[in-house]
């Protein structure tokens, strides 16, 4: 564990696929199994596990909160149910009827919080709010041209705009306008558009390899995504895209704008990867929270010989055999990071004006952690 | 209802539209024709004969056919194929490092063609130390963009 690295919670023994602050940072939604897991922060200690919210009955793919404190959860049982926090703790659930025939992946509140997004594998985007009359949240599908799953959403701070990025390799900005709740003042000097009918689509990126991430820069009029090839790319109104490569080369999974030039990546590799904007475009700045003494970077052991390359490289399961096989014994590898196993969500956790600080990140070993940048 | 997983769901919905491989295909803007790729293995050919294995390299791993038909492409890769057996095993490490990472990436889609067909596996063991000089000096990154990239060779 090296000093980047501020808190620590190892809260499950299975993957945390999505996990949530709530604004004021004092309730952490997570989502385990089936169920989705709500604490309560406690300074200094571990969190306190207030409610379970099982209602779904496969697994829970993704939570979010919205700025009221309602938690929306979505699963590949194929539905989203909204939880409506009262006041004696407990949480009222809804069910929202997506009307998807495959599983549900993501899910992102608005943020107005009063209309979500929920992408699926059945290439549909649906886009819920709550209908005063019918006493019902209404979905509405977004279809075409959507060619595959969707993994990624991302609310344009406007609240019309969503990206979303996919399967099928497209990065794609729709419009999610809903009469009544939306107004056109909100997007009246968007340069991404003219018009913003509901549904319809705003531009289209292709990049060809899986889309795991998408995440807009409202304030720059910027989107960043990152792909399962470890790339990290940057696109503008214009449809220029800065590009940059991880150079460890193992997919990213998320991304966070931490300021205007910069943005944290996680993925495969276990750790954040710190990207920056210099004058030569996008570029891999450097690793946050993995000790120096781990695996060279590949590129600056370029003089040595082959060998010694050869030996920090892909041999570490055959050393783990080889020492059972004589040891009797598997000597003990020196944690590289603090995630053990893949990161699967990074979220912004506090910061100042335009500027993160601190990240949170949440992953495949059951592990909520807090990054300072 | 334990095998749930394996209910064409498809089949209750005609509409929803299954994924073909056509819709997966990246968007070329213009396919690359019979006479290009002529040209270019003669140039290969000669790059080769004369011993300039860098400047055969270099054509190699630039701007390869990738929206060309499968019979263009299987053309072109036996020219390929034969320029990579001709090199020596001591200069494959020199030759992999003058590479830039975008080049590197399109002769790893060659080596994984090539160890996939009846031809290259005969060079087998030729194209396996191709790709040990390349993991040697890149590591897993070209690889893992072989993976993901849907532009094939």
């Amino acid at each position: 564990m090296s000093d980047s690295v501020i808190a620590n919670y190892k809260l499950a023994k299975a993957p945390i696929y999505s996990h949530c602050f709530s604004q004021d940072r004092s309730v952490l939604a997570i989502t385990l199994h089936t169920d989705c897991l709500v604490f309560k922060m406690v300074p200094n200690g571990k969190p306190q596990l207030v409610a379970s919210l099982s209602d779904h009955d496969k697994t829970v793919t993704a939570v979010d909160m919205s700025v009221h404190g309602r938690i929306v959860t979505c699963s590949q049982d194929r539905n989203a149910i909204v939880w409506e926090p009262l006041s004696d703790g407990t949480y009222k659930p809804t069910l929202v009827l997506l009307r998807i025939n495959r599983a549900a992946t993501c899910v992102k509140w608005a943020p107005s919080g009063y209309k979500f997004a929920v992408g699926s594998s059945a290439r549909i985007i649906a886009i819920c709010y709550y209908e005063q009359e019918n006493d019902w949240w209404v979905s509405k599908h977004i279809k075409k041209p959507i060619k595959s799953t969707v993994n990624c959403l991302s609310w344009h701070d406007n609240g019309i705009i969503l990206a979303c990025g996919g399967t099928d390799g497209y990065v794609r900005a729709f419009s999610g306008f809903v009469k009544g709740l939306d107004s056109k003042e909100q997007v009246s000097s968007s340069p991404w558009a003219d018009k913003f009918p509901f549904g319809a689509l705003i531009r289209e990126w292709y990049n060809g390899s899986w889309i795991h991430d998408v995440q807009w820069r409202s304030s720059q009029e910027k989107l960043a995504f990152v792909t399962h090839s470890g790339s990290f790319s940057v696109v503008d109104p214009s449809d220029q895209i800065w590009a940059a490569d991880y150079p460890e080369g193992l997919p990213l999974t998320s991304v966070v704008w931490v300021n205007d030039h910069e943005a944290v990546c996680g993925g495969y590799s276990c750790h954040p990867v710190l990207f920056t904007e210099g004058a030569n475009g996008w570029q891999f700045s450097k690793n946050i929270d993995k000790s120096v003494a781990a695996r060279t970077p590949v590129a600056a052991s370029l003089d040595e010989e082959d060998q010694d390359e050869g030996a920090s490289f892909g041999i570490s399961a055959l050393k783990k055999f080889k020492d059972l096989d004589l040891k009797g014994k598997v000597s003990t590898r020196v944690q590289e990071c603090t995630h053990e196993n893949a990161i699967e969500e990074l979220a912004p956790y506090s910061g100042t004006g335009d500027q993160v600080t601190e990240i949170s990140s949440c992953g495949l070993d059951g592990k909520v952690v807090i990054y300072r940048v | 209802m334990e095998d749930w997983r394996r209910i064409d769901i498809d089949a209750f919905d005609p509409d929803s539209g299954r994924l073909t491989k056509e819709d997966l295909k990246p968007p070329y803007p213009v396919a690359v024709g019979q006479a290009e790729i002529d040209s270019k293995i003669s140039q290969l050919r000669s790059a080769a004969t004369s011993g300039d294995f860098s400047t055969a390299l270099t054509l190699v791993t630039s701007d390869p056919p990738y929206s060309a038909d499968q019979a263009i492409k299987e053309r072109y890769f036996a020219a390929v194929l034969s320029v990579l057996t001709q090199v020596r095993q001591a200069e494959i490490s020199t030759l992999v490092k003058q590479l830039s990472s975008s080049q590197t990436d399109v002769l790893i889609k060659y080596l994984y063609k090539g160890m996939s067909c009846p031809e290259g596996q005969k060079q087998g063991g030729t194209l396996l130390s191709w790709f040990e000089k390349v993991t040697q000096h890149l590591g897993v990154a070209p690889v893992v963009r072989y993976l993901s990239d849907r532009n094939t060779v």
